[in-house]
């Protein structure tokens, strides 16, 4: 059998450093891209000691020469779009920018594809936060979107595009609905990671206060490096489908908070401030999901849930700080 | 005082329209135009006034959708109370031509000018209309499609104007703005652009009729739609923006035809009856003479068909007191005498030597 190319646009990400090593694992020849592939240090890589391993191409999305460069260079057999703005938060301080690059990005990824006419699959990745409030259903691939941020409303954007794609020129496109998925390599201002970050830290005596918006928001959070296999299997499927991607356990992020403390053997109330700067112009309350379709089509299935979740980051975190 | 409105897309058929409405409601009417080597303000030539005129009330401004700066310094200037946004790359087919193009111009020509709202300090101020779309419904996901029913866009156009729906209502739900979408269905009228379906039909049909074309081809002759006239539509987007809080609307006329149901219409009116003949591409519509004046291009196909769309305006006809006042027929009544005059014009000039364009697409 001769070896299977992919390309993973976005590698430098918690996804895409995840995605690489379990396409290493497969036996993958995997080339990684990322906007400036000379001046970033792809240190997710490095912390999953793969750096070495991938090739790695600088592209920009929002380029078509770029876009069309990587591909005819790398032939891949299967392509990853992890790339784009991916902060909730910065997309209302940055919404042009989170809609060039999530969806002129892909875009012309699939445009790029479609002009080079070589059987070539795609993933691209969808978000939760198309749905907006799940309003007390949980979400499942036929749930109407109802965005509630410019980042939200680029991936819906983006989601139907891929649609669009698939049916009116046969392409072997998906969209992975991911519901929040953490891990150790989520960069500092993603909550989940502030949490414990900020509480590791506490409990070495080295800051007193975590200071957070709306704690009574409601999240589906999942374990990052499990999430990545679901995208891998979506392309291993005769025929290209969406799917929702989560745990189907939804707590609230006070919760999550408790939890972390918990593990330190502290009380949350004692440190957490609120801080209302955090809160956003719109948010979600409530977020659900229900992945059932992903178990029966794909055989995929999450193993950890938020108490794990938590368990594992604060183990990496500890172990990192000391 | 004098209300003011600024209108993008002014050159269009709806732009034309609302500011001639506008004006006659006593507005101020600025319009936002391109810049382009040709003349493109045939729509509004009537509307024209002179910068040396007294008393202006109609102005035009340079300026682009894919343009942050010219926006803002347009919004800083005009000051509006109401801004419509009717500008876009707004054929569905050329959509699939041009993706990029489509999403810069329509969807992030959108959110540039909620932020130039933002950015100017006008959120309370300026009310804002965004142009959305019947195409959002795509592959209908129930018949007749409303207000709450879920969209499924089926082309780049439409890709690019649902963003452009959901961030108006992001920022009106953010940042407390007055903004609103019209999700309005297919209208027409003479004004409409020469690459649409019905006008494509009107004019073509005038100029067989005066033996300045020989035949019309047409891509799915089945699609239906939901037609209705411009000029009730753009009544609609001004109410919307009058009421006490933003809300979106359906606007349709509830009544639906195929593309082959206005191909007869229009000829009819021009004293030719149709007689269709074989199935599917090889389908062809002949005159008495037994000459073949339409045909199938399977060219005009596109990649993903939308094949029926068909609006349920009630909400619009109970809070906004919806009632068009131009029936279907009307309409293309109108439509076929304008492209009949343009024709007889055409055949005049041409019978006196002069050189007269086909403008082919």
């Amino acid at each position: 059998m001769t070896t299977k190319k992919a390309l993973i646009i976005g590698v430098s990400g918690q996804d895409g450093s995840y995605l690489a090593k379990l396409l290493l694992e497969k036996g993958y020849k995997v080339t990684g891209a990322s906007r400036d592939a000379m001046l970033s240090s792809f240190s997710n890589l490095s912390h999953l000691g793969i750096l070495g391993e991938v090739e790695l191409h600088s592209v920009s999305l929002n380029d078509f020469r770029s876009v069309l460069q990587v591909l005819k260079k790398c032939q891949p057999d299967e392509v990853y779009n992890l790339a784009g703005q991916s902060s909730v938060g910065l997309s209302f301080e940055m919404p042009v920018e989170t809609f060039e690059s999530i969806s002129v990005g892909v875009l012309n990824l699939l445009e790029a594809i479609r002009f080079l006419e070589k059987p070539t699959r795609i993933y691209n990745a969808s978000s939760s936060e198309c749905f907006g409030n799940t309003e007390g259903h949980p979400a499942t691939e036929s749930t109407p979107f109802r965005p509630r941020s410019p980042y939200a409303v680029a991936k819906s954007a983006a989601f139907w595009q891929v649609a669009n794609h698939r049916e009116a020129y046969g392409m072997h496109a998906c969209s992975g609905l991911l519901f929040n998925h953490e891990s150790p390599l989520r960069p500092d201002r993603f909550v989940t990671r502030k949490i414990v970050k900020t509480a590791c830290r506490i409990a070495a005596g080295k800051v007193k206060k975590l200071r957070l918006g709306n704690l009574s928001v409601l999240r589906d959070w999942g374990w990052a490096p499990e999430y990545v296999e679901a995208m891998w299997l979506m392309l291993q499927q005769d025929d290209a489908d969406d799917y929702i991607i989560a745990t189907g356990q939804t707590y609230s992020l006070q919760e999550f908070v408790a939890e972390a403390f918990n593990r330190l053997g502290m009380d949350w109330h004692d440190h957490v401030e609120h801080n209302p700067d955090l809160i956003r112009p719109t948010d979600i309350q409530l977020s659900l999901a229900n992945p059932a379709k992903a178990e029966r089509q794909l055989g995929w299935k999450a193993h950890h849930a938020m108490r794990d979740v938590v368990r594992i980051m604060i183990e990496e975190e500890l172990a990192a700080q000391q | 005082m004098k209300k003011k409105a600024l209108i993008t897309g002014v050159t269009g058929q709806d732009g034309a329209y609302l500011a001639e409405f506008l004006l006659a409601k006593g507005y101020e009417v600025h319009g936002l135009k391109r810049r382009t080597s040709l003349f493109n303000t045939d729509r509004i030539d009537h509307l024209y006034q002179d910068p040396h005129e007294e008393d202006k009330k109609f102005f035009l401004h340079h300026g682009d959708l894919t343009d942050s700066s010219s926006l803002i310094h347009i919004m800083e200037k005009v000051q509006p109370d109401e801004l419509y946004n009717l500008a876009a790359q707004s054929h569905v087919a050329v959509s699939f031509e041009e993706p990029e193009y489509t999403a810069n111009s329509d969807a992030l020509g959108t959110l540039r000018l909620l932020e130039a709202i933002r950015i100017l300090g006008l959120n309370k101020k300026t009310r804002f209309y965004q142009a959305s779309t019947s195409e959002l419904f795509g592959l209908v996901q129930e018949t007749p499609q409303k207000e709450t029913t879920p969209f499924y866009p089926r082309s780049p156009y439409a890709c690019a104007k649902l963003y452009s729906y959901w961030i108006t209502i992001n920022y009106r739900e953010a940042y407390d703005m007055y903004a609103c979408n019209g999700i309005l269905f297919n209208h027409e009228s003479p004004l409409r652009g020469e690459t649409f379906v019905t006008r494509k039909i009107t004019r073509a049909l005038a100029r067989i009729k005066l033996q300045l074309q020989d035949c019309l081809y047409l891509g799915n002759l089945n699609a239906r739609r939901d037609w209705g006239h411009a000029k009730d539509y753009v009544e609609m987007q001004w109410l919307m923006l009058q009421q006490d809080a933003p809300q979106d609307f359906v606007i349709a006329s509830g009544e639906q035809h195929s593309v082959r149901d206005f191909v007869d219409m229009a000829a009819v009116e021009l004293g030719i009856q149709v007689k269709w003949q074989g199935k599917g591409i090889e389908e062809k519509g002949y005159n008495e003479a037994g000459k073949c004046i339409v045909a199938v291009d399977p060219r005009y196909f596109r990649p993903t068909e939308v094949e029926t769309l068909l609006g349920d305006p009630s909400l619009a006809k109970e809070k906004l007191g919806w009632t068009p006042k131009i029936t279907f027929k009307e309409m293309v009544e109108e439509m076929v005498r304008e492209d009949l005059k343009a024709a007889e014009r055409d055949e005049l000039v041409k019978r006196h030597g002069y050189t007269v364009y086909d403008y082919n697409e």
